[in-house]
């Protein structure tokens, strides 16, 4: 149980980050670059899911995955099953969920990368593709593998959308969360005790490791006299 | 003269406030609708006030038996608030059955059914269960509550607990199973009658109910929490509710009264 | 005819723009007209002038509101037909005032960033043979933070060069650096650019440079060309007060000649709008036409009391009306019926005591007001 639903959780978090990866570089460097002058409303867009309470968001990717929406029954149509109470269902909740907490910090760190340089790139005859390549992308690197691991972290602890839209299925939906919150309803002190206990250690190694392998930037040894 | 009238007045109010109790009711997601009217009711009449919360009987259970205020629960089974009672968390003598509840099964409009043969009771689950159609089933999570247990013992009685189980899509509570029903994300669910009967299900789907032997009795049993500051008000609301007036309430909304003991 | 009208012979870079711009201030229009053959042409000019604006046009980093931009055969800019050729094609090389390193690479990636198209084997001999000729081959392999502002200034400069560019634009390129440093930077340039022919665009606001380098001068003031040339003429003849403010001279007169002395060699002007009178060194010009007369505020010296037994023929008694301190000079501003402006030092103006409101007396010699045409 616990194993199937740890698994389950990890698979979420690793496909989910993946695609974040994928749509936020580009989204992120839009965010970034664009002078468009109505560009705050899709900033305040991409925001939306911090603020909301994940029951808000979840309630309404279920509406919007169900049969009553044109997406719902397009799907259902393409697919011959609907969106939800599927692991695919769970990825297209958390990819929303985490949307801003693996763009805002790659937005942040592109927008950061000194403008001369982009300039200096262009004049050297770099096309826009390659200098995003070359130069915006090195340089922002710390924002983007903060976004990749910030969403990673977010969907691994996630509940309230899983909880609207997962139906608690064993192996498909069951996330660790829901699982321990199960078993604490189902007054199972112990195995919650465990579960939870597995997780926390999980996401500790995962995080030190984090920490330990990122370049230590040199800091002022007088600070700590 | 006049300003004696208004400080009587006053002073009445003052009274009336001051004597009105207010008592915190925790109830089976099944008597959603019904528990709310009995309360406008039972407020109307005395002045006292309740503050409804509702979620899964065994989720109640363990909140209760965590310390959380409140006088009254209503559970949709006899065995919560008889643990309760045991463990000294309740009191035995309150405990009483205040409804017999029924479990339904609900498929929305547009789920494309074979209604040719209406289904009889014996072969209901089973003929429209199974359909190809049918791709998710929505029942509470049997874990934490009564009904959802009473939804499996009823599908393991027409053996297709098995059959099924790649199917199952468990809500929190009973009204998170109906709503996944009504929305049309799962084609068919096994939810309370009073859920069906609700004005929010009407015209959405059609629904019938699974027969009376096909599940254990759901008997729904109320119990008066130790804890409680006031317990004589959370008695006369209990008293309230198992009334003739009460017990009709309960009745239009799909509950059946439970024999007398 | 102007210059940028026709054709521009190959080499030669033809600007004609004009673009609205703001200084941070006020908004100016720029407007040019000029032609820039191989060779060092220096941009000269007080800062607001617009001098980046015109590099980044010519580059491609910012578009005229109109205007004809030529470099050799290749039309890069031209509003009347549409054409506005994007930075990444123009092949202009251009060292920005903060140089823009890319702080990720080395030197060498630094120097072959623009060189992609090329195979790597001509790629490393290119680059190999503009480090060796820029004197940075033993820096290869560092990062732009390991190196001097020196070392960064040549890393930057060979960056541009090494692609072979038709047109060179450097904004201050020197600012930072000492006289040795610069001295040597520059040389190199020069030979580069003797093999290369190219045309270099150098802004500047240092007059020093501009003598030291320039082939070639043009004068850019609030967004408009006021004088071109060769150097000492630009300047040591300053056609405008702005140009004599940025040659140096802070005090600039009207005045009519109202007596000649050509045994003392000297002659009397009367300053424009007082009764001033001053000695300034003979020349021959036409007494009844009005000059101009440039005092720098370094020549000025003031005095607390009227000073007696000293050579200058021009005591002229005032009063400071203000008093301003900029890094470790001090203006005085004097009101002596016309407004000098006199620069001392932090000292000068402690020992004396020296406040508005203070009656002075400014001591300026003969041969410290130059006659400006």
């Amino acid at each position: 149980m616990i194993l199937q639903a740890l698994a389950l959780t990890m698979r979420l978090a690793v496909v989910v980050s993946a695609i974040l990866l994928a749509v936020g570089l580009p989204l992120a460097y839009w965010l970034a670059f664009s002078r468009w002058r109505w560009k705050f409303f899709a900033e305040a867009v991409v925001s939306l899911p911090i603020v909301l309470p994940p029951t808000v968001l979840g309630f309404y990717v279920l509406v919007a995955i169900g049969p009553m929406s044109p997406f719902g029954r397009w799907y259902q149509a393409l697919t011959g099953h609907s969106l939800a109470f599927t692991f695919e269902g769970l990825v297209v909740g958390s990819v929303l969920y985490s949307l801003p907490f693996a763009v805002q910090p790659m937005t942040a760190s592109f927008s950061a990368v000194d403008r001369k340089l982009l300039d200096a790139s262009a004049l050297l005859g770099a096309s826009r593709w390659r200098t995003f390549w070359r130069i915006v992308l090195p340089l922002g690197l710390p924002g983007v593998l903060a976004g990749v691991v910030l969403s990673f972290a977010h969907t691994l602890g996630e509940f309230g959308v899983v909880l609207m839209i997962g139906g608690n299925i064993p192996g498909a939906t069951q996330t660790v969360s829901i699982l321990i919150y199960d078993q604490v309803q189902a007054l199972d002190y112990a195995t919650a005790n465990r579960t939870a206990l597995i997780l926390l250690m999980l996401c500790f190694v995962m995080l030190a490791l984090l920490y330990g392998l990122r370049r230590r930037t040199p800091s002022s040894a007088w600070m700590w006299r | 003269m006049r300003k004696l009238l208004i400080y009587a007045v006053f002073l009445l109010l003052l009274v009336a406030s001051v004597s009105a109790q207010q008592i915190t009711v925790a109830a089976a997601a099944d008597l959603n609708y019904a528990l709310k009217d009995l309360r406008l009711r039972f407020e109307h009449k005395t002045g006292d006030k309740v503050t409804l919360s509702f979620g899964a009987s065994g989720n109640l259970f363990a909140q209760i038996q965590s310390g959380a205020p409140f006088d009254l629960f209503f559970s949709a089974d006899e065995e919560y608030p008889k643990k309760l009672a045991e463990a000294g968390l309740a009191e035995k003598a309150s405990l009483r059955t205040y409804a017999i509840g029924h479990l339904v099964l609900w498929v929305p409009n547009g789920v494309g059914l074979d209604r040719d043969h209406l289904p009889g009771p014996d072969t209901l689950l089973r003929d429209i269960l199974l359909q190809p159609s049918i791709q998710h089933i929505a029942i509470a999570n049997p874990k934490t509550a009564p009904y959802g247990r009473a939804a499996m013992a009823a599908l393991e009685h027409f053996g297709l607990k098995d059959k099924v189980a790649a199917k199952l899509v468990f809500g929190e509570n009973v009204s998170q199973a109906a709503q996944f029903v009504q929305s049309g994300n799962a084609q068919a669910g096994l939810i309370p009658l009073s859920l069906a009967m609700a004005p929010a299900m009407q015209g959405l789907g059609h629904y019938w109910e699974l027969p009376a032997d096909s599940y254990p009795e759901l008997r729904q049993t109320a119990v008066i929490v130790s804890s409680s500051k006031r317990k004589a008000t959370a008695q006369t609301f209990l008293d309230y509710v198992t009334s003739a007036e009460g017990t009709a309430v309960l009745e239009q909304y799909g509950f059946r009264v439970p024999q007398a003991k | 005819m102007s210059p940028a009208a026709g054709p521009a012979s190959p080499g030669e870079l033809k600007v004609a723009v004009r673009k609205r711009f703001s200084d941070g201030h006020s908004a100016f229009e720029l407007e040019v007209n000029f032609s820039a053959a191989p060779g060092i042409t220096i941009l000269f000019g007080p800062s607001g002038a617009g001098k980046t604006t015109l590099l980044d046009c010519v580059a491609g980093l910012q578009t005229p509101d109109g205007g004809r931009i030529a470099s050799g055969p290749t039309v890069v800019f031209d509003s009347a037909s549409g054409i506005d050729i994007p930075p990444n094609r123009r092949a202009a090389g251009y060292l920005l005032q903060t140089l823009a390193l890319f702080p990720h690479m080395t030197v060498r990636q630094n120097v072959q960033y623009g060189l992609a198209a090329l195979l790597s084997d001509e790629r490393e001999a290119r680059s190999r043979e503009i480090l060796e000729s820029f004197r940075i081959a033993r820096l290869a392999r560092r990062r732009p933070g390991e190196i001097s502002g020196g070392e960064r200034q040549r890393v930057a400069l060979a960056r541009a060069l090494v692609t072979r560019p038709g047109v060179l634009l450097l904004d201050e390129p020197l600012t930072a650096l000492d006289a040795t440093t610069k001295a040597r930077i520059v040389d190199d340039l020069r030979a580069w650019n003797a093999k290369q022919g190219i045309p270099i665009l150098y802004v500047t606001h240092q007059r020093e440079e501009v003598f030291a380098l320039g082939e070639n001068a043009i004068v850019l003031d609030a967004g408009r060309i006021v004088a071109q040339g060769p150097p000492h003429e630009v300047l040591g003849r300053p056609t405008s007060e702005t140009i004599a403010q940025l040659a140096g001279f802070e005090n600039v007169f009207e005045c009519t000649v109202v007596g000649q002395h050509p045994e003392q060699g000297t002659m009397t002007c009367r300053l424009a709008g007082s009764t001033l009178e001053i000695e300034a060194p003979l020349s021959r010009v036409d007494p009844t036409q009005p000059l101009r007369l440039g005092i720098r505020a370094g020549d000025i010296l003031v005095a607390t009391s009227p000073p007696h037994g000293l050579s200058a023929r021009n005591v002229l008694e005032g009063v400071i009306t203000s008093l301003r301190q900029r890094d470790v000079q001090v203006i005085a501003s004097v009101n002596c019926g016309a407004e000098f402006q006199v620069q001392l030092t932090p000292g000068a103006r402690n020992s004396l005591n020296l406040e508005t409101g203070l009656k002075v007396w400014l001591v300026v010699k003969t041969y410290s007001c130059h006659l400006l045409q």
